[in-house]
């Protein structure tokens, strides 16, 4: 399990997304409480306070619902998988803006009355209190306890010491939360009469989560499905193409005693039999060199693609079938005929191997 | 809603205040070696957590268990 604690773990790409973080946030504050208080045609402009609890609010359900994104988005593509080990940063800054949004509304809303603050917060919503009807406020202060409760054992210390499916359910409590503060927006909202725009962002914010959600569970369930079909036909699962180290193989033995050795180029992964054709050299103890599997024996070369020594020569040895399903190689354990030429399986190689992320991503 | 709920709350906050503190002084590195020799700010990291989860540390720490032994301190590579 890793190294020593630290703080927090920083690297460089981490550094860069806090930034981006940090100054987004600064940015739609300021925009947000400087358009605001431009007089509007009623006359009337409201609070600087109010505002700023508007701006923290709403920058802060804005952050939870990309980070509600990611998830859904880097199962979609690859592209997004690097968001994904920063979320954890992402999350305790929504947490922070989260906090500075509940902290001044309980000031300003409650601070200033006979009773004390949490206390005026429960009652707050009946006959006479600041916001009668609807207790908006308790459900957003049941989503904080949530979010707090995530950011404080949001450390690797607490994943370790809670256990993991403890942490983990701790912190899917956070589609509560997220649930919660739509209904804590809407319906503040109404209450305090702003524009019907609130109402109508929020579920539209919700309605792209849970849709992202309801998608990639279907196209889930589809490759499960695929998957057990190959399974079923006999297909067997070599490894993540990123797992293969570059230029060289892995050797997949299959049931009836043959063994497939499974090369990587660059980006392109294609299988051939582990015999040499010259005197049964195991091939998959050898390099790519120049697109061509070379023997560790005596230097006999194949090409990738169809197993066909280069011109002049005329060699021919057996190629397997690929398939590249939710991020993993199958294998067709029956042979093609020496020599058949089939596509290499392409990959993304920007994406890291899994064992090069040292941030838990227990997902 | 009543205010003696609310000083419940604090005084379990309290506790977990003097529980954590010891805690940190005397018994992490011994719960969790990946915490041996770990610096002030890593301790303070934690700190808001173990002042509200106290009970379960405090479990952890009477209960003697161990975790992270093939952690060295100072193997920070
Ligand atoms: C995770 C925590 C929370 C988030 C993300 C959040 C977010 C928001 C958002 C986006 C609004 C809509 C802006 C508006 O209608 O003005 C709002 C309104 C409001 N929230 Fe929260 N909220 C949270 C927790 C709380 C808590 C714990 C309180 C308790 C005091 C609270 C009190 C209010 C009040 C009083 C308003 C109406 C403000 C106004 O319009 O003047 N919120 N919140
Ligand atoms: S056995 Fe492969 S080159 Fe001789």
């Amino acid at each position: 399990m890793g190294h020593q604690y630290q703080a927090i773990q920083w690297n460089k790409n981490k550094v860069q997304y806090d930034i981006a973080i940090a100054l987004f946030a600064l940015l739609y504050t300021g925009v947000f409480v400087v358009t605001g208080l431009q007089p509007s045609e009623t006359g009337n402009t409201p609070d600087p306070v109010v505002l700023l609890i508007r701006a923290f609010g709403t920058c802060s359900f804005l952050l939870l619902t990309f980070i509600l994104m990611i998830g859904p988005l880097a199962r979609l593509s690859d592209r997004f998988k690097p968001m994904l080990y920063n979320r954890r940063h992402f999350g305790v800054f929504t947490f922070l803006l989260a906090t500075a949004h509940f902290g001044l509304a309980l000031m300003w809303y409650h601070g200033f009355g006979p009773l004390n603050p949490f206390v005026s917060l429960f009652v707050s919503n009946q006959p006479g209190g600041t916001f009668p009807g609807f207790p908006f406020e308790v459900l957003g202060l049941a989503a904080f306890i949530i979010m707090l409760f995530m950011a404080i054992t949001s450390h690797d210390f607490w994943l370790n010491n809670l256990s993991a499916p403890v942490w983990k359910a701790l912190h899917m409590m956070v589609y509560v939360a997220y649930g919660l503060l739509v209904i804590h927006i809407a319906a503040g909202a109404l209450l305090t009469e702003k524009s019907p725009l609130y109402p109508a962002l929020v579920l539209f914010a919700f309605l792209i989560v849970a849709g992202l959600h309801l998608l990639t569970g279907l196209r889930e369930r589809g490759h499960d499905r695929l998957r057990r079909a190959l399974e079923d036909k006999g297909w067997v699962s070599v490894s993540a193409p990123q797992d293969i180290p570059d230029k060289r193989a892995v050797i997949v033995p299959l049931r009836d005693g043959e063994r497939v050795a499974v090369f990587r180029d660059g980006n392109k992964v294609s299988a051939v039999t582990n015999v040499c054709r010259h005197q049964n050299g195991p091939l998959g103890e050898g390099r790519v060199v120049d697109g061509c599997i070379t023997c560790p024996w005596h230097g006999w070369q194949y090409r990738m693609e169809d197993g066909i020594s280069p011109p002049p020569f005329t060699e021919k040895i057996a190629t397997y079938n690929l398939k590249l399903m939710n991020g993993m190689i199958f294998l067709d354990p029956v042979a093609n005929a020496p020599g058949t030429k089939v596509d290499p399986v392409l990959f993304d190689q920007s994406v890291q191997r899994a064992s090069e992320n040292t941030e838990a991503t227990v997902s | 809603m009543d205010e003696t709920i609310l000083l419940a709350v604090i005084a379990y906050c309290l506790a977990g205040i003097v529980i954590s503190v010891l805690f940190l002084l005397f018994g992490i590195a011994r719960a969790d070696h990946a915490a041996k020799g770990a610096g002030i700010a890593f301790r303070l990291t934690i700190l808001p957590g173990l002042i509200f989860l106290w009970p379960i540390i405090l479990g952890r720490w009477l209960s003697g268990r161990q975790i992270n032994q093939d952690i060295h301190a100072g193997d920070n590579s």
